[in-house]
């Protein structure tokens, strides 16, 4: 291991779906400034390479997971040739699988990782929430998989036609009209693979819940929002910390069952109406792309994740975030230059160099 | 005073709304509890439990502090008539539809 140990991140693409990495490497940076940290993109184009203040210290391209596995351990071997990165948080869902699925293959290669076990994986599997659920006694809506077209237009009439069409790993379109069904049908499919997800219209407020769990089934940390802004993809663009003992409990008995280890981000639909219940939608088994808001609250997920990767002990207790802070999300524009993105397209890495500063033309006229 | 209608207990969410206008009645403190929502002397209110925030008129103001100091309805009555130039038929009629409100948004019990 590194005498100060590098960090690989990934998912750096903070666009219309933006990823969790950019937020992850803001995070670490409060904490350790000094960290060493390296980006592993799939795409040189990817936002957070250029940018000014969570950018990582050198990038290197991946093959993407539709290259197999044995593509994947061979290039991360030989980025590993050139910087040994010390500790992996992945942050992409599709990249999970393989990593929760080979420990041995990060242990002998004396990578630290945060993951959960392969069991705890599964359970939160999309297609096996319900199960989950009534184990744990939280409602979830009602979700059938599909492989086909008539299958598709079966359940979505199982579940009374106004649906929720779902991609394997990510996206939600909301379908009502058939035509409307079998569009988003072929786009998950083609993006995500088989099968595709219908699931139940349960309508109301959306809350989520980022968290740290230690793998014996304790929270080390979470912090609870409601989105107050959504994209037209229901993204979340805004999100208002909240403070509710039952969605706390919730959380709580979840990750107990599960024991999970490493970062979640639980996903819920508050039914409308004065008695409104929490309604689970799904786990995600990484940190979600808003998580560096809550670490400017001290309550820095990302920086404890790394701590217990490492096995060090964690700094000071992570506190809740009060409630009635917000975010919102404020897209800028970032500048490139073509001397990065040709070294990263035809060697696969960069390094990152100082900036070039471009003086302001006024800036000389002594104003 | 004149009597601000109650109606404008607004709930703010992600959607564009207009915001209604909140003066602080003279006699409000500077923040009181009301179900889980904490209100402010200028009619902002905000519940920590489910992140929604609220703006609520001077008269609905001073029903919701009766209410969390568990004032009983016909002396809430009373306070409203005592502040506000209004006849007590339209005052009381005024406040059973505000009560109704507050069940629907479940600020309140349907018993209260």
């Amino acid at each position: 291991m590194n005498a100060s140990p590098v960090i690989a991140v990934t998912g750096l693409h903070r666009g219309e779906n933006p990823q969790p990495g950019s937020a992850v490497i803001r995070s670490l940076r409060r904490v350790y400034p000094e960290l060493r940290i390296i980006g592993l993109v799939y795409d040189s184009l990817e936002s957070g390479l250029f940018s000014e203040e969570d950018a990582p210290d050198a990038a290197f391209t991946m093959s993407y997971p539709g290259a197999g596995e044995e593509a994947f351990w061979q290039r991360l071997d030989a980025i590993r040739e050139i910087e040994r990165f010390d500790v992996l948080i992945p942050c992409l869902d599709a990249e999970m699988g393989p990593l929760v699925d080979a420990p041995e293959k990060l242990r002998e290669r004396g990578i630290h990782t945060c993951l959960p076990t392969v069991e705890s994986f599964k359970c939160r599997d999309k297609s096996r929430l319900a199960e989950l659920c009534e184990r744990t006694h939280c409602r979830t809506p009602q979700t059938l998989a599909v492989s086909d077209v008539n299958s598709l237009h079966q359940a979505a009439m199982t579940l009374g036609g106004n649906v929720f069409v779902k991609g394997r790993f990510y996206e939600a379109r909301h379908a009502i009209t058939p035509a409307a069904r079998e569009a988003a049908y072929w786009h998950m499919l083609e993006q995500w693979g088989a099968p595709v997800l219908v699931q139940e219209n349960v309508q109301g407020e959306e809350y989520n819940v980022v968290g740290l769990g230690d793998g014996c089934g304790h929270m080390l940390g979470c912090c609870s929002i409601r989105k107050m802004l959504r994209t037209a993809s229901g993204k979340g663009f805004g999100g208002m910390i909240v403070r509710d003992p039952q969605l706390d409990a919730i959380a709580q008995s979840l990750i107990a069952e599960l024991r999970w280890n490493g970062p979640f981000e639980l996903e819920f639909v508050k039914s409308e109406g004065a008695k409104g219940e929490y309604c689970l939608i799904e786990i995600n088994p990484r940190f979600p792309a808003w998580c560096d808001f809550p670490s400017a609250l001290n309550c820095n997920l990302p920086a404890a994740a790394m701590e217990l990767a490492l096995g060090w002990q964690p700094r000071e207790p992570l506190r809740h975030a009060t409630p009635g802070k917000f975010f919102i999300r404020h897209a800028i524009d970032m500048t490139g230059d073509i001397r990065d993105l040709a070294a990263l397209t035809t060697t696969g890495q960069f390094f990152r160099q100082p900036r070039e500063i471009i003086p302001h033309p006024a800036a000389s006229r002594g104003l | 005073m004149k009597l601000a209608p109650f109606s404008t207990l607004m709930r703010h969410n992600s959607q564009p709304h207009d915001l209604a206008p909140a003066v602080a009645p003279s006699t409000a403190t500077a923040t009181f509890d009301f179900h889980t929502v904490t209100w402010q002397a200028d009619g902002f209110g905000f519940d920590a439990t489910s992140g929604e925030f609220f703006t609520a008129s001077p008269t609905a103001l001073i029903v919701m502090q009766a209410l969390s100091e568990g004032v009983a309805r016909p002396q809430i009555l009373d306070r409203v008539t005592a502040h506000f130039e209004v006849a007590r038929s339209t005052a009381e009629r005024d406040l059973e539809s505000f009560f109704a409100e507050l069940v629907h948004i479940g600020l309140i019990e349907e018993s209260n």
